[in-house]
């Protein structure tokens, strides 16, 4: 009974130290953290709008649904919202811009992790730019990546689902 | 000195984790699809292993044997939490690739086999020098692991193109390929040790 506490004693004393270390080494770290993730949005979200200048969330509860994008104008150009789906053997996430006539402005492929050298090329941007000023209704023409289908289909395929259900809602955004 | 550096220097070939100690094989076959994933888990690792080598060799008479596992883990949990918030402040591309690896440092073997082995035994500065000189043993085996899949499963180094017009074979990036691949230079480093012996 008593070794038994004694040992209970040392680890706690040693868990104490090791969490005493990591709270601050979190407050080193966490304002950068949370400042990369934001430049990454900002940046991600430019490249799939270069024309947006002002990227505005639109929230339900606490999830974003859109970006609302307006132009250095100030002018409504369009929106810009993340879409995921199944792939061959992951989960792609995507970032996609469009226009509010339903055209795809560009799309960025966030994460994903298909076959090295296969279904990872749909992160290339001779697949994305494939997407570039086609409506959201004839994205099932875009041509597959050779030895690559089943990626690319996924890719199209969830684009063009959030898409529309997107464009639903903004209808009568101006 | 001279024996500090012969610490260092077993990790790197006598005593290599990867090939002659075949530790931590799983974080081996996950990461070395591209040679810039293989230098990034091998950095992480090394820190991992310098620092719990270091604290455990400090810590080692406080410690009663029969709790000594735990204790190690919470050391190397420690080091493997700060690696990990250090890539997601400075290096958030390097993290995402290597994605769920990085926490499993805490289970590499080569971590807690080397906290066991050696630096629960030895002195703190020869426990640093063993930890250096497995993590550079690690990193080296990693490079050319990965090195070797990049080249001739995608047709590029460091995201260079070698050689124009060569049709990488793809298995090479896939998990089957890093078996073979893996499987071929153990058998190599096999032959190696025979004949010095």
């Amino acid at each position: 009974m008593k070794e038994a506490l004694r040992y209970g004693f040392i680890l706690a004393m040693i868990c104490v130290v090791a969490s005493g270390l990591l709270g601050g080494m979190n407050s080193l770290t966490r304002p950068k953290i949370i400042a990369q993730v934001q430049g990454e949005e900002q940046a991600a979200l430019r490249e799939v709008m270069p024309e947006g200048q002002h990227f505005e969330p639109i929230k339900k509860g606490k999830d974003i649904i859109y970006y609302k994008v307006n132009n250095k104008d100030g002018k409504f150009i369009g929106v810009a919202f993340e879409a995921s789906g199944k792939g061959y053997s992951s989960v792609i996430d995507t970032l996609v811009g469009m226009t509010q006539d339903g055209s795809i402005a560009a799309i960025k492929i966030l994460n994903q992790n298909e076959t090295p050298g296969l279904g990872a090329r749909i992160a290339e941007s001779s697949f994305t730019g494939r997407f570039t000023n086609k409506n959201i209704q004839g994205l099932t023409d875009i041509q597959a990546i050779t030895g690559a289908t089943i990626s690319s289909k996924a890719v199209i395929n969830l684009v063009q689902e959030k898409a529309k259900e997107i464009q639903a809602l903004i209808k009568n955004e101006k | 000195m001279k024996n500090l550096f012969k610490e260092f220097l077993k990790g790197i070939i006598r005593e290599n984790p990867t090939f002659v100690l075949v530790l931590g094989l799983c974080p081996t076959l996950a990461v070395s699809t591209s040679v810039i994933n293989g230098i990034g888990m091998g950095i992480a690792a090394t820190f991992v292993l310098l620092g719990s080598n270091v604290i455990v060799a400090l810590i080692k008479n406080i410690i009663p044997a029969r709790i000594r596992i735990p204790c190690f883990i919470v050391v190397i949990a420690t080091f493997v939490t700060i690696t990990e918030m250090t890539m997601k402040a400075y290096s958030p591309a390097l993290n995402r690739a290597l994605g769920i690896y990085v926490p499993l440092i805490v289970v590499n073997c080569i971590v807690l086999g080397r906290a066991e082995a050696y630096a629960q035994k030895q002195t703190v500065l020869n426990s640093l020098f063993d930890g250096l000189g497995m993590g550079v043993g690690f990193t080296l085996a990693l490079i050319l692991i990965s090195g070797i899949r990049e080249a001739l499963g995608s047709g590029k180094i460091l995201g260079y193109t070698l050689v124009q017009k060569f049709e990488p074979a793809f298995v090479l990036g896939m998990p089957s390929g890093a078996l073979l691949v893996i499987g071929l230079l153990l058998g190599f480093f096999n032959i190696l040790k025979g004949r010095r012996e």
